[in-house]
This record gives structure tokens, sequence and C-alpha cells, in this order.
């Protein structure tokens, strides 16, 4: 918790809108969905789902062993590999209102 | 393939005796099955779509004098060509066979589950939306504004909730309203009945006098049905919708190609647009059509460039946006919603999904899947056997035991009948409940989460793990499991590495020969192998098959209670489709087995194969018919062992050496995958490709054999 309120408070420092991959966000975060960078299938696939650029996600779990993760996206929870995740780039809340 | 093709009923019978033919769809989980169980009990089928490896659940009903025929769609997000299942739906879905859609929306998921109904109005086929787990909603203090719903999408819109029933049957009735009852050129008003309100479930209602009321005959309403305009609703943002409209006029314009299918061409448009493999096939047919997908190409790539993103994100975007419209308008948020609060469900949520305590359930579960199928599979299995063996004895003593024809019937038909029923059916149905309950309480997606990273190593993604967990119980139903896969190449490796899953009935020779005999290290030594063998087969094939592993997209729903209801008659539709499909096989394959040991074919069946079983296995020669037995049954080959070693008066020790019997464990492992196993790896995939993974195991399991034989023989030379 205090980690994940660090790196906020070190983009809001900052004052630039910090983009990452979903890997990179913590856990309980809520980011928005910047891009994603990902094949043609894997990217219809998400756009189905509702993964689509300005959606707010909330990531919930990370499986161990670098396994995949779970985000929260329009009320549904997700599980989405960890190489397709890394392709989503998200930018977090505060540095969105900024 | 005895397929339950669709097609056949004649139209014409159909007409006599006005049938609805209904198609539930929507995106999975939303309560599809509970919904189509509810109305459709036990009157159920399972089949193939034609030409597709997709399964088609077919149920029928009489309600209100009209006969209907619900079909049950795949449970889906999207009507692309992501998967089969999306084609098979919306091929369907527009052909003359569906007279109106039950499209079943999750209330709880409002958005996601409408950005599919878009995609159906697309269609324009008479719609009706569900909307279930009302209930639920209500509980988290949101409703639903129905009659705004209405408005907006022109077409009946009722709450549901489908495990308690309440509902469902005013689905039906709404359907002979729309289809039978609507005029044509009269758009759905919006008018309030007192039943609807009432939920009850009788069914006298003011429309049962219209029931003989034949005059106006569903044909020719369902060709005059106007599906409501709704420009409002559905039109994108200018850009695209502009394009759009261009399209659409070109492909009016194109008349001849109009009328050689049912798409929309408002669906169409999009489809070009989308570059949508299937659509661009129909028009590449003509050269006026392929201009048409040479503007679609250019609008696409237009867009693309404006907007910075492919063209699926667009078009997503602008029907989401379009959702984000109506939600704002119907969601009825009564109080301030509270946060949630940590729940039980929560709690098992977070225990299965727990880096150490997930796995440790996991392998309880396993554990669990195995003790279960098998604890209640052998108490009748035995059952079973002794009724035969006591009428073998009561039909021996009134004839000649030489006599051919009382062999060939009763040991060939009525024995293979029992070896089936006893033998697999036993662990079959059981094993079908148990998959079920994982099923229905959504378990399974929790285990695909934390096995996807080991999963990608073999070239699929998690969701494998899901049969392959099933196989542990029986590989049959699990080969049967493996049609969650979305694409053709995870469902061949899938199949392929479900089929090696050491089984219950392999357990039984591991356990009665290795276990019995050598102890437990030797058993985990078997296992080791085993896995290694899942591990080479699935990199083989990764490397062997074309195309690309896939990243694991997957939706993981909230625990719920299993829905009793759908368990049993889901496991009694699974078994039915067993007995009905596989065993006629089996027994007729016992028969055979039966003619060739009467004419002491099978002699030279261990001649034949002694090079493989005497020299390269270092077995003795009769095991050669048991191994070709245990193709049946798996667990025949120790039966068979057994029997022969009593016949002999002698323990299975002498009969066999600890190497010997080590290989013989593991060759009944690996070989080939049971015969019921075979014909559901080739229902999955193909004949072709059945033959292709029974051969690659048969020499694996050659292979592996072979080697520990001359090991141990070098071994001990020294």
């Amino acid at each position: 918790m205090s980690e994940e309120s660090l790196t906020n408070k070190e983009n809001q420092i900052k004052g630039t809108s910090l983009n990452k991959c979903l890997t990179e966000c913590e856990k309980g975060e809520e980011v928005s969905v910047i891009r994603v960078n990902a094949g043609h299938n894997a990217k219809t696939r998400l756009a189905n789902l509702g993964v689509v650029p300005g959606t707010k996600i909330t990531k919930t779990k990370n499986a161990p062993f670098k396994g995949p993760i779970e985000i929260i996206v329009k009320g549904s929870s997700l599980v989405i590999g960890r190489g397709l995740a890394s392709k989503i780039i998200v930018a977090c809340k505060e540095s969105c209102l900024n | 393939m005895s397929c339950h093709s669709p097609n056949n009923k004649s139209r014409s019978e159909l007409k006599f005796k006005d049938t609805i033919n209904i198609a539930l769809a929507g995106n999975p989980n939303v309560g599809k099955s509970v919904i189509f169980n509810q109305l459709t009990g036990l009157s159920q089928t399972i089949g193939n779509w034609p030409g597709k490896t997709v399964e088609r659940m077919e149920g029928q009903l009489e309600f209100l004098g009209y006969h209907f025929n619900i079909v049950d769609l795949p449970g889906i997000y999207s009507l692309s060509t992501f998967s089969l299942e999306e084609i098979v739906s919306r091929e369907y879905v527009v052909s003359e066979e569906v007279d109106i859609i039950i499209n079943v929306i999750d209330a709880t998921n409002l958005e996601r589950n409408l950005f599919f109904t878009f995609q159906l109005l697309e269609l324009q086929v008479p719609m009706i939306l569900a909307i279930n787990q009302m209930d639920l909603l209500r509980k988290r203090n949101i409703d639903l504004d129905f009659k705004e719903l209405e408005k907006i999408f022109k077409l009946p819109v009722l709450p549901v909730v489908a495990v308690h029933g309440t509902g469902v049957h005013q689905l039906l009735e709404e359907a002979i309203e729309l289809v039978v009852y609507r005029h044509p050129h009269h758009h759905y008003n919006y008018r309030r009945r007192s039943s609807r309100e009432s939920k009850h479930h009788g069914h006298h209602y003011y429309r049962v006098e219209h029931i003989h009321d034949k005059s106006k005959s569903k044909e020719s309403m369902k060709k005059n049905f106007e599906f409501p305009e709704l420009n409002q609703v559905k039109s994108f943002g200018k850009e695209v919708e502009l394009k759009i409209l261009n399209l659409i006029e070109k492909i009016s314009e194109y008349q001849p190609f109009l009328s050689s299918h049912n798409y929309p061409s408002r669906f169409l448009a999009i489809k070009l647009l989308e570059n949508d493999n299937e659509i661009i096939k129909i028009f590449e047919t003509s050269e006026e059509g392929k201009s048409i997908v040479q503007l679609s190409k250019k609008y696409r790539e237009e867009l693309e460039n404006l907007h910075g993103e492919d063209i699926h994100t667009i078009i997503s975007l602008e029907i989401y946006s379009n959702i984000k419209k109506i939600i704002d308008l119907v969601l009825i948020t009564k109080l301030k919603k509270s946060a949630r609060k940590k729940t039980l469900i929560d709690f098992f949520d977070h225990l299965t999904t727990h880096s150490i305590f997930g796995y440790l359930v996991l392998i309880g579960i396993l554990f669990g899947i195995y003790f279960f199928t098998f604890s209640i599979g052998d108490f009748f299995a035995s059952l079973i056997d002794n009724t035969f063996i006591v009428w073998s004895n009561i039909i021996y003593a009134g004839f000649s035991e030489n006599n051919v024809w009382v062999k060939i019937f009763w040991d060939g038909g009525v024995g293979g009948f029992f070896g089936a029923v006893g033998g697999v059916l036993v662990y079959v149905i059981p094993f079908f409940f148990v998959i079920e309950i994982l099923q229905d309480s959504g378990y399974l997606p929790r285990a695909a989460f934390l096995m996807d990273r080991i999963m990608h190593s073999l070239g699929v993604h998690g969701k494998t793990i899901i049969p392959m967990i099933l196989g542990f119980g029986c590989n049959v139903a699990a080969c049967a499991g493996c049609r969650i896969m979305e694409t053709e190449r995870e469902k061949k490796i899938s199949v392929a590495l479900t089929s090696i899953v050491p089984c219950a009935a392999t357990m039984t020779v591991v356990l009665g020969l290795v276990g019995r005999y050598l102890g437990f290290y030797w058993i985990l030594i078997l296992f080791m192998i085993n896995l290694s063998v899942i591990f080479i087969v699935g990199r083989l094939l990764n490397k062997i098959l074309p195309g690309q592993c896939t990243e694991l997209i997957m939706e993981m729903h909230e625990y719920r209670v299993p829905n009793y209801k759908v368990i049993f008659k889901q496991t009694w539709v699974r078994s039915k489709e067993f007995i009905f499909k596989a065993m006629p096989i089996m027994l007729l394959l016992g028969i055979i087995l039966e003619i060739l040991l009467i004419f002491n074919a099978l002699e030279p069946v261990n001649v034949i194969l002694s090079p493989i079983t005497v020299f390269w296995l270092g077995l003795p020669a009769i095991t050669g018919v048991f191994l070709i037995y245990g193709i049946l049954r798996k667990e025949l080959t120790l039966v068979l062992l057994s029997i022969l070693a009593n016949s002999l008066n002698t323990s299975l020790l002498v009969l066999l050496t600890p190497v010997q019997m080590i290989v013989f464990s593991l060759v009944t492992m690996l070989y080939i995958p049971c015969f019921a196993t075979i014909i559901l790896i080739a229902k999955q995939t193909n004949w072709k490709y059945a033959a292709q993974i029974s051969l690659l195991e048969i020499g694996l399991a050659l292979l592996i054999g072979g080697v520990i034989n001359f090991g141990f023989l070098i071994f001990t030379s020294f």
C-alpha cells in the first residue's frame, strides 16, 4: 500500500503522465488503458471484452511464477496472459487527472 | 458420425405444427444453459454443428399450443471470426432455421453483455432481451428501467431470474407474440401486461384464445417482419458512420449478391470495414464485390490513420460509447453503493488463486476427482462384473461350452455391453457429475490462472489445464471437454495432452501391479515419466502444428453455489451422448474380438507381436493379446493378467519380474488412448489426427518401454 502511494506521489511530483505496461502495475491499482500493442487477434478479443483505450481497469491479481494477471474491466474480471498484459500500456489514474 | 443435423427436419413438416425456432444467444456463463434447462428439461440432444467441431445443444418443448425448438448457441463475446463458435453462431442465426433470438444478458455485467447484443441487433433477426440475475443486481441496490430499455431497443426486454425459473416462460409468450401475432408494420409498442409483473408460473393468459387462430401463418409473418429501426441507438460517430452508409449504399446496389445470403447490408458493411475474412470471401466471388472490398479497405485505412488505432478498437469504442449512453439512461441506483463486504466467496477466491494454497487446493481437487470417480465407479463396476459372472454361469449351464453362437452373442455382445457399462460407463457418469460441479461452481478458470505459465511451455495457454485435470478421472470425458479451447490448434494439442494423462482405469493397473508389488516410489517414478511424456508431446506438437501459441484471455467468474438441476441434467445429457454414440462402437468391437478369439486368431497376434513384446519390451508373449484388449478397457490388461495367474495357480510375482511389471504398467499407461477416447479425439478433431496421435503414443510407449527394458538388462549385466 505504501509502495503504491509512493509511486503515485512520484508521478505527481514529476507531473507527467507516466505510462507503463499492465504488468508493472501494483495489485489493486486503478489505471486507464492508453494503448494495446498486441497482435490483431488478441487486440480484437480484448476490444470485444471491453479493454479499449480510455477504459478504466483495476489490476486485482498476479498469478505466481510470472503467470497471468487478473483485472477488473467493466465489472467483470478478466485473466490475461502475462505476455499479452505486458503489451497493454496504461496510465495510472492520478497522472491522467493531471 | 451420426451428427444431429439441424437441417433435416424438413421445413414443410414444421409449417404444419407451428414450430417456433429459438436461438439462445449470449456471453458465456450468463445463465443461458440454466434457461435452456428450465425450458427443455431432459428432452435435449447434443450433436455437432454440421461439418464443425462445435457442440450443438438442442431441445424441444410444447407451450401454449406451439412447438418450440430451442438451440443453445455457444457462449461468445462477439460475432467476429475469433473462434469457430462465433462463425457457427452468426451463420446459424441468420439462417432460415431461426425465427427468433433470445439474447440472455447478465444484469450484473450489463455493459459487456450489451456489446454482444449490439452485434446481434445488426443481424436484424426478431429478438427478445432476457436480463438474467436481476435478483443479484437488486441485492446491490441497483435496478434497471425496463420501460426505458424497451423504448430504446423497440424490442421486448424481460427480467429473468433463471435459477428460480422466474420469467423464463414469459420469454416464450413474448416469442409467440413477436413471431406470430406481431403486425409486420407495427413497431413494438411498449405495452405492459399484468402477466409479466405478477411473476406467476400459470399460463392462462388472455392470449390463450388466440392459439387456434392460425389464420395468420407464422411463415408469412416472419418474412414480413420489419426489424425496428434503431439508427438512433446503433449509429456510430460521424466519420465511421458515413463510411458505413457509403458501403451500405454500394452493397445495396449490388443486387444479385444480396439475394444469395441472409446478412443485412449494414452488418456486411461493418464486417467489411473490420476486414472479416469470411465476409470478404463472399464478396470476392465477383468483380463488383471485389471493388466493394477495395473500397472498404480504403475506408479502413483512412479510419485507422485518423484514429491511430486499429479498426476493431475503433468500432468497439463506438459500440461501447453507445452502450454507455444507454446505461446512463436505464441504471437506477437506489442507494449509494456501499463498498462490497468481504465475503466467503472472496475468501475462496483468494485461497484458490493463492501462490501456495492455490496449488495445494489444485492437487487436492485432482486427488478428489480421482478418489470420487474411482470409489463410486469401482463399487458399481464390481457389482456389474459379478452380475455378469453369475449370469454367465447360468447361461453356460444351459448350453454347451463350445457353442460358437452363444459365445459370440454372450461373451462378445452381452459381455461387451457389460464391459462397456461396468468398465467405462460407471466411471464416466460420476465423472461427468464432478466435472459439472467444478464447472458450475466456477473453479476451473482458477486452475487455468495458476497453470497458465507452465502450460505455455507446451504450446497452449492455461485453459488446457481444465480438460487435463478432468483427464485424471476419465480421458473420454476430458477429451470431450477440450471443446472449450478456442482455436483448432489448441484443441488439437489439448486432446493429445489430455489423452496421455493417466486416468482412473490406468491408475488401477499402476496401483495394482507396481504399487502393490514394488512400492510407492516406483509409482512416483512412473508418474514422472508420464508427465515428461506429456511435456515431450506438448513440445513436439507445438513445433509441428502450424500457428502460434495464443495468449490467455479468459473471464474469471465469481464463485457460486452450483445449481443442482443443471448439474444433474447436464450429467444425464452427457452420459446419454456417451451411451448412444460411443457404446455401440465398443459393443461391435467386443463381438469382433470374441470372434477372433474363437477362431484362435489372436494366437498369431501374440506371435506377430512377439518381436515387440518379447524381444523389445522383454514381456511374456501372452501380453500381446492383453495389450490389444487394453485398448478397449485399459484396466483389462491387469484383469487378464490376474486371470492368467489364477489359472496357472501362481501369483503375479512369479509371472512377471519387477522390471517386466514396470515396463508393462508403463506401456499400459502410455501406449494408446482407450478406444472411447480415440473416438472422442476424432470427434473433436478428425479421424486422421486421432490415428496420428495414437501412433505417436504407441511409438513413445515402445521407445520408453524398450529403453527401460534394455537399460535394466545392461545395468544388471555389469
